[in-house]
């Protein structure tokens, strides 16, 4: 880029010194394509030593890039339309450094995985697979957001956007459509959501300020990556009950409840592998709205499976024991009295 | 051959008439599935539901196959993990999947190889639309809060990954591929 700007300014100096540099970082870069030509591996520490050299000889690209930005501003003979141009390419072309030094920096020495391992597809050290035919490169797919009980896992809504936006943008259309089953009720007092529990993803205060100015504790939403704690101490539910400005302070049960409430993996992928039996993961029907009816549909159906073992009362000690807590069922008088056990 | 096929209809068969209900035990999972299920409203909502790109019904010809039927199958689909040939096939012969879709007595002739042809449901499935399908779910969900089954009071929200796989060929394709063609 340097040289070509140079070319138009007719700097021949400029080119020269330009041309030279370029030659000497392709050297370093020939010697480290060699070793690792047709080995299918990437060496890190070759990755390592080769940038070393490559900083060494390229560090007067940044004092090269600065002169030549100098000379295109007092430059008098280029219109000023192409100087704009040159100029945003020679910024392109730095900021292009940037970022692959920063790639470059994020290489570590790694192992391949053993089958079935489960990996954070968001790691900036995970490579996505392409996997495609040879007409279609790549196939994508799509991102439902699920809205659930945490009891039984009945699924309360869905939201299926276009694209893939960021995960807290899915919780205002997954309350509404909580809110629309709980307003078609014909009972003069409808439950209400007291609380919510997500990933980190939807840590990030536009999501929780909302929630809180509807009294809806985000307590089983963690901060950090540390473990969640299943049981509220005291002075955690006095903190809780301080610190979120609801109209109405929670009581000590709902905050305690819906810590233990809290985020759980293990429940969300039952709950995605329910779906995944019921074709919910694997798109058949073309487009968007395809997209929907397979997965409205997936939900329905395990909506319907997990109803049927509610009436005959298989549920796992986890979800009776929630099912007390959200008074769907009565208190077991012999498992909570310690006096009697 | 097509529209004598889709004339076809199991009220009109000429075999002994049985009840569905005897048939299938108390305690079959297909069974309790469909009887969680609010058929009424959920019906009515998809009737009500007219998407543009449908045609209006007009009263003439024969009257089609009950939208209860339809919607029935659909979700079978997803239930028994089938396709439109396979969940329409086991229609005629499961009385299970007949009792999830509805039908209390069923008459029929050996001779007759479909009750619904996989291409109607095919058709049912062009009518549904994005807000039906979440009205369908509202409907589910607030039928289960007001049996006392569900509590919306302690949630979970999370996304996962529905990857698009290719469209499996079907009777149903083929056909739409080549109307669409001549």
């Amino acid at each position: 880029m340097i040289d070509h700007i140079g070319a138009a300014l007719r700097n021949t100096e400029l080119v020269q010194d330009a041309q030279q540099l370029q030659g000497q970082l392709k050297r370093v870069m020939h010697t480290f394509g060699r070793t690792c030509r047709g080995q299918k591996k990437v060496y890190v520490t070759l990755v390592r030593q080769t940038e070393k050299q490559l900083l060494a000889v390229g560090q007067l690209v940044g004092p090269m890039a600065l002169k030549t930005m100098l000379d295109l501003y007092e430059d008098t003979t280029l219109p000023d339309t192409q100087k704009a141009r040159l100029h945003q390419h020679l910024q392109q072309a730095t900021h292009h450094y940037e970022h692959i030094e920063h790639q470059s920096r994020q290489l570590t020495q790694g192992k391949k995985l053993t089958q079935a391992k489960r990996v954070n597809a968001y790691d900036c050290t995970i490579v996505p697979i392409l996997k495609g035919k040879s007409n279609c490169p790549a196939q994508f797919g799509k991102k439902p957001g699920l809205l659930a009980e945490m009891a039984t896992g009945f699924i309360f809504g869905l939201h299926l956007p276009e694209g893939n936006p960021e995960d807290a943008a899915y919780v205002p259309p997954l309350i509404a459509s909580a809110d629309a089953a709980i307003q078609a009720l014909k009972r003069p007092r409808k439950p209400q959501i007291q609380s919510l529990a997500g990933d980190l993803a939807f840590r990030t205060d536009p999501v929780r300020e909302p929630l809180h100015a509807r009294g809806i504790l985000t307590v089983g939403i963690p901060t950090t990556t540390e473990p969640m704690p299943r049981t509220a101490s005291p002075q955690q539910v006095h903190a809780v009950q301080q610190s979120m400005p609801f109209p109405q302070a929670p009581s000590a049960h709902q905050v305690r409840v819906a810590t233990a409430c809290g985020y759980s993996r293990p429940f969300v992928e039952s709950l995605i592998e329910q779906l995944a039996c019921r074709g919910g993961t694997q798109l058949k029907y073309k487009g968007h709205r395809g997209a929907v009816i397979q997965v409205s549909t997936a939900i329905l159906a395990h909506n319907a499976a997990t109803l049927t073992r509610i009436q005959r009362n298989r549920i796992t000690p986890r979800a009776k024991r929630y099912r007390r807590w959200f008074r769907l069922k009565p208190p077991n008088s012999l498992e909570n009295n310690e006096k009697i056990n | 051959m097509g529209l004598v096929r889709q004339l076809q209809h199991w009220l009109g068969g000429q075999g002994p008439r049985l009840s569905v209900a005897d048939f299938v035990p108390e305690d079959h999972p297909l069974r309790l599935w469909a009887d969680t299920f609010p058929w009424e409203k959920m019906v009515a909502a998809v009737d009500a539901y007219v998407p543009p790109s449908v045609a209006k019904e007009t009263a003439r010809g024969r009257p089609g196959v009950a939208t209860r039927v339809l919607l029935a199958l659909e979700l079978l689909k997803a239930e028994l993990a089938c396709s439109d040939e396979q969940i329409t096939s086991r229609l005629r012969t499961d009385f299970a999947v007949m009792y999830a879709c509805g039908f209390e007595h069923v008459q029929t002739d050996r001779s007759q190889p479909h009750f619904v042809l996989p291409e109607s449901v095919a058709q049912f499935r062009r009518r549904l639309e994005v807000p039906l399908m979440h009205t369908l779910l509202q409907i589910q969900a607030t039928d289960a809060m007001e049996k006392g089954l569900v509590s919306p009071a302690h949630l979970v929200v999370d996304t996962f990954v529905s990857e698009q796989g290719s469209q499996r060929v079907t009777d149903a394709t083929t056909l739409y591929k080549a109307k669409k063609k001549f």
